[in-house]
């Protein structure tokens, strides 16, 4: 065997096993299906008739799509990202139980051992991704080839960054209730701050908005780097954005990119 | 350099160690240690918690890296080419290691693949392993129902699904009951057979030590005594000799002729003798006749060739951990 394909089939190994174990998890799979039915099937449908053009008789929003259209992608990147920074959590178990060194005395570089990992999180990520994908017909968005194939590309782009964000985080929490609690303060906040529940108003200048909301909501949202993911998968799965639909991919890409370095130098020094 | 020449690509299950030391803080957990174990022996490292015994096994595993000095395993130096030595090593750590989650089938499968043994070979060296180990009827249980002796026979047979040529095992039978550290060492003896594998193995169990071809009793950081256990008995150990006094007359004159001699709770008189003087001593004892009930002799332990080295009972486990709180 060649050198690269032992590498390849360590890699494989050890997505395999990140894979094997979360099909194994009936609490990530749980959470994995419940949080799509209850934003968009509970809360979407539950808002959709408040969701429209007027407020106390005045027309302010004109927006072509309906709450549980505008709010189904923010449910996918939600859930991409709860079981992304979930299954970083396998980085903490695998410390506590042992497994690292099993895996640290293998004859197999570090980098394979972390892309391994990452790797396997976003394959079980971009597969609660395509759950909430299954509820599309209920929120009344079409998917078509084309948005679907582009989709599910960017989801896996996501699914990575987000995961190496979790392996990150993962590496300064070391016990399991610290990263419960981390998550929750991390990934909800993000998740509310990044226009996904509620809309920034297109039709409106920056200046009008700031009179609409308060001006540090306005500024949180802006500087959630999530806020432009959400707004790029509007853009993929309902057709509409607010930012300009390039600012998405290169978030992720750089989050990817600068997460996956730390991880893996952190990573090298054990 | 020299080290290097001798443990060359000729002897893989060969390790050198030469001149390590390493230091956490201001403890010097490994202070300019040398040793060699020769390919296909049972080597032991024997020394009381905190000797430096896991980190010496730390550094041979590739987990750690010495302050100074270097160590070879195979020929290849762990700190320039860690993965060429990675392949000559099967490791059993101290601490449990297996994903407890999968089955045991799929933890030996995963090691198989990140050590990039075939498909084929894999399967089949699965199979033959977990029959040694007699893991075969619950190959496709999840390790977390299984207990604690069958995890530890699922490890041992874990680390040898790559060639290794070295086996390395951490304290491999601690908290088991007899059977099963018995089982263990009836299936370590069968697989060094088969396969010419050499083994390093730390214990706690004197008794198991005896079984190796050569012990190496380490403490504060150093080789102590590099022996056979033979040999390691009568150099550092002595013989005890036992009597049981029928009156006080006889006990004073015993004492009077014998100033180690010390007295035991049950009314025993105990005296320690190095071995060659044991026959003089015993002939003495018996010429005080009828004076003495009954006399007896105690050919020495390695465990008390181990107090007489590090001073300290090799069981003293928990007062040991509390005066250096490592390891």
């Amino acid at each position: 065997m060649t050198q690269a394909s032992i590498w390849l089939g360590a890699l494989h190994a050890i997505w395999l096993r990140e894979v094997q174990r979360s099909l194994r998890d009936r609490g990530q799979l749980i959470g994995g299906v419940s949080r799509p039915l209850l934003w968009v099937l509970i809360l979407g449908i539950g808002f959709n008739p408040y969701f429209r053009a007027e407020v106390f008789g005045q027309v302010r929003f004109a927006v072509p799509f309906t709450y549980l259209q505008f709010i189904f992608p923010a449910v996918i990147v939600l859930n991409i990202m709860y079981t992304a920074v979930q299954s970083a959590v396998s980085l903490i178990w695998d410390r506590e139980f042992g497994f690292l060194r099993e895996v640290m005395v293998a004859p197999v570089p570090r980098w394979i051992v972390l892309l391994g990992k990452v790797l396997g999180g976003a394959t079980v990520a971009l597969g609660h991704g395509c759950l909430v994908l299954i509820l599309a017909q209920f929120a009344g968005v079409q998917l078509r080839y084309a948005n679907l194939a582009t989709g599910l590309a960017y989801m896996f782009l996501l699914a990575f960054a987000l995961t190496c964000v979790g392996i990150f985080l993962a590496n300064r929490i070391r016990s399991f209730e610290g990263f419960g609690i981390f998550s929750n303060t991390v990934i909800l906040p993000l998740y509310f701050t990044s226009s996904s529940v509620f809309p920034l108003d297109p039709s409106l200048t920056g200046a009008q908005t700031r009179v609409v909301y308060p001006e540090w909501l306005v500024i949180l949202v802006q500087y959630n780097p999530l806020t432009y993911v959400v707004d790029h998968f509007r853009g993929v799965f309902i057709g509409f954005n607010q930012f300009n639909p390039w600012a998405g991919p290169i978030v992720i890409v750089i989050v990817a990119a600068v997460f996956f370095a730390i991880s893996l130098i952190e990573f090298r020094q054990g | 350099m020299s080290v290097l020449l001798r443990g060359g690509e000729g002897f893989p299950g060969t390790v050198a160690v030469a001149s390590v030391s390493k230091r956490f803080g201001h403890i010097l957990a490994l202070d300019d240690l040398s040793l060699d174990i020769h390919e296909g022996e049972a080597f032991a490292l024997l020394g009381p918690n905190g000797a430096g015994k896991s980190t010496l096994i730390s550094i041979i595993a590739t987990i750690q890296q010495p302050d100074s000095g270097s160590v070879a395993v195979g020929g290849h130096d762990v700190m320039r080419s860690p993965m060429k030595a990675r392949k000559m090593l099967g490791i059993v750590f101290q601490e449990p290691s297996l994903d407890t989650r999968l089955t045991v089938q799929e933890n030996l499968d995963f090691h198989g693949r990140i050590h990039g043994v075939p498909r084929r070979q894999r399967l089949r060296r699965i199979e033959q392993l977990l029959e040694l180990v007699e893991l075969s009827e619950v190959r496709h249980k999840i390790v977390r129902g299984l207990s604690g002796g069958m995890k530890r026979r699922a490890e041992i047979a874990r680390a040898l699904v790559h060639d290794a040529k070295i086996l390395i095992l951490d304290e491999p039978t601690v908290g088991l009951d007899a059977q099963s550290r018995e089982k263990i060492w009836s299936y370590l003896d069968r697989v060094r057979g088969e396969r010419g594998l050499t083994l390093i193995v730390t214990t706690h169990y004197i008794d198991e030590v005896d079984g190796c071809d050569r012990v190496c009793i380490v403490d504060g950081g150093k080789v102590l005594a590099l022996d056979s256990p033979d040999a390691l008995r009568s150099k550092y150990a002595q013989d005890t000799i036992r009597a049981r006094p029928e009156d006080i007359a006889t006990e004073q004159a015993i004492f009077a002729a014998f100033p180690q001699a010390r007295l035991r709770r049950n009314g025993e008189i105990a005296i320690s003798v190095a071995s060659p003087e044991a026959g003089p001593v015993m002939d003495r004892l018996r010429g005080f006749g009828r004076g003495v009930r009954y006399l007896s002799l105690e050919r020495p332990s390695l465990e008390s060739a181990f107090l007489n080295l590090t001073g300290r009972e090799l069981r003293g486990e928990q007062a040991a951990a509390l005066g250096r709180g490592r390891e």
